[in-house]
């Protein structure tokens, strides 16, 4: 069964207005924006209702037709809304945004926000640590030394983001030595054409190793001995790749 | 014609329009049905003052045309009437009501329980404001043929006129002693109060389309809405 977490007092506002109004013909609308969890939470409400998406207009006006319950995602999607009858049926909505808003105050009884990542920290860091568990089972990681609390939480696009950074940060921190060999090889493989490309794929290598070098070491001088070169060659190198 | 003998009191009693008959010291000696409903909304004192601003010189009746509200009661007209030292009365004639001429939609009709609704619409409402809100309901209130869809846009347009208001109390409950003629049947009415220290009131016009399509009497005042809906089982 689907499972919706939340700790916002609005959004169990909106479970209690869906739960009282569960058994009645009401059509609702869940307005937000992408990626916070309009889906899930219709499909949480009500786990067997059918769901079509507004992209498919021809199979949103046949199961209008056939059935009195219907999920309808990205509601903004369809292009003859005003034409629609919601009345004596159970209709749940989802949009990224209100198109017409007169036309969605005719159409739906119940019009709920559904606030975004950024205003429910409770919620974020629930989702997070669900990704985290699920990125690292995905991507069989066993490694329980693996630090997690390094991710960056990246909410510009809500969850898709967030997901997103966390894979991301967890293949980047789980890769041995051969996987990175792997990846430089594969790029390389895809990208080697021209008259100059020594140099230019060197800087796959210098420009991460001097940026790590001067993060962990501080100075360039200090460094310049940890490399084993000469303090004007890692100088001329820092220049070359516009280090800061 | 001689009429005498026959006793008119029964016919002013079931008259639709308010009479009161008060002695010199404004104590009451009659009233009709009608009157005592009135009575619900507004003092006696308030009515025999009105009655003496209104009396005639000297004996006789005079009928003035004036606007009145009492709650839901609006009346044009008043006739006050003296014909000796002891009595004077009053007579309010009522106003015409809107009333929908949309015939009735029976199939959109749902058995429903109202409280339902009105909690779902109250959860919608705390989605969006922290006003406080104190709601006084009768949970024994019957199930009765609503347009679910259509009366929740009702309650949804009426609560949001008070998005912005302190105070909000809100009273459901059955109206005793009224009723509403739907297709030639009495049906019992019920009654939804919201009042504040104010409300917006730009959104009355959509009130009104939404309640007539419900079927719903509508009484839209500065602080508060009234909703009379009727009871169709």
């Amino acid at each position: 069964m689907e499972q919706f977490f939340t700790t916002s007092e609005q959004i169990q506002n909106i479970i209690k207005g869906f739960n009282l109004t569960k058994t009645l013909f009401v059509s609702s609308i869940i307005i937000g924006k992408p990626n916070i969890g309009k889906k899930s939470l219709a499909r949480y409400l009500f786990p067997e209702a059918p769901l079509v998406s507004g992209k498919n207009q021809e199979e949103v006006e046949r199961l209008l037709q056939e059935v009195d319950e219907l999920i309808i995602t990205d509601f903004e999607k369809l292009s003859n809304q005003e034409s629609l009858d919601l009345d004596n049926k159970r209709i749940i909505a989802t949009a990224n945004y209100i198109g017409n808003q007169q036309t969605i105050d005719n159409l739906f009884a119940f019009i709920y926000t559904l606030p975004s990542l950024k205003e429910r920290p409770e919620d974020t860091k629930y989702l997070r640590d669900i990704f985290i568990r699920e990125a690292k089972a995905t991507l069989m990681i066993t490694d329980n030394e693996l630090s997690t609390k390094d991710i960056p939480v990246d909410l510009s696009d809500n969850s898709k983001t967030l997901k997103r950074t966390i894979y991301t940060h967890l293949i980047k921190h789980s890769m041995t030595r051969k996987d990175i060999q792997e990846a430089i090889y594969s790029y390389i493989l895809d990208h080697l054409n021209g008259n100059n490309e020594y140099k230019e794929h060197l800087t796959l290598y210098e420009k991460p190793l001097i940026e790590a070098g001067l993060k962990k070491y501080g100075s360039q001088l200090q460094l310049s001995q940890v490399l084993g070169i000469n303090r004007n060659t890692l100088r001329k190198k820092i220049h070359e790749h516009r280090i800061d | 014609m001689n009429t005498e003998s026959i006793d008119f009191q029964s016919f002013l009693d079931w008259d639709n329009s308010p009479f009161i008959l008060f002695n010199e010291q404004s104590k009451i000696l009659y009233l009709n049905n009608s009157a005592e409903l009135l009575f619900g909304y507004v003092s006696k004192k308030e009515l025999y003052d009105l009655a003496l601003a209104y009396a005639p010189p000297s004996f006789g009746h005079k009928t003035t045309t004036l606007s009145l509200n009492y709650d839901s009661f609006t009346f044009y007209a008043i006739t006050v009437g003296y014909e000796n030292e002891e009595q004077i009365s009053i007579r309010f004639y009522n106003a015409p009501r809107a009333r929908s001429i949309t015939p009735m939609k029976k199939d959109k009709l749902v058995n429903t329980d109202i409280n339902l609704l009105l909690e779902a619409n109250i959860a919608l409402f705390k989605t969006k404001n922290t006003n406080t809100l104190q709601l006084l309901t009768d949970q024994d209130l019957p199930s009765f043929k609503l347009d679910q869809n259509g009366f929740s846009k009702l309650l949804r347009k009426t609560l949001d006129a008070f998005r912005s208001s302190d105070s909000i109390r809100i009273t459901l409950k059955l109206l005793v002693g009224e009723h509403v003629i739907i297709s030639g049947k009495k049906k019992a009415i019920v009654q939804l109060t919201i009042e504040a220290n104010g409300r917006y009131n730009n959104t009355d016009d959509e009130i009104k389309l939404l309640a007539e399509q419900c079927y719903t009497t509508f009484l839209l005042k500065e602080n508060t809405i009234k909703l009379e809906i009727p009871l169709i089982q």
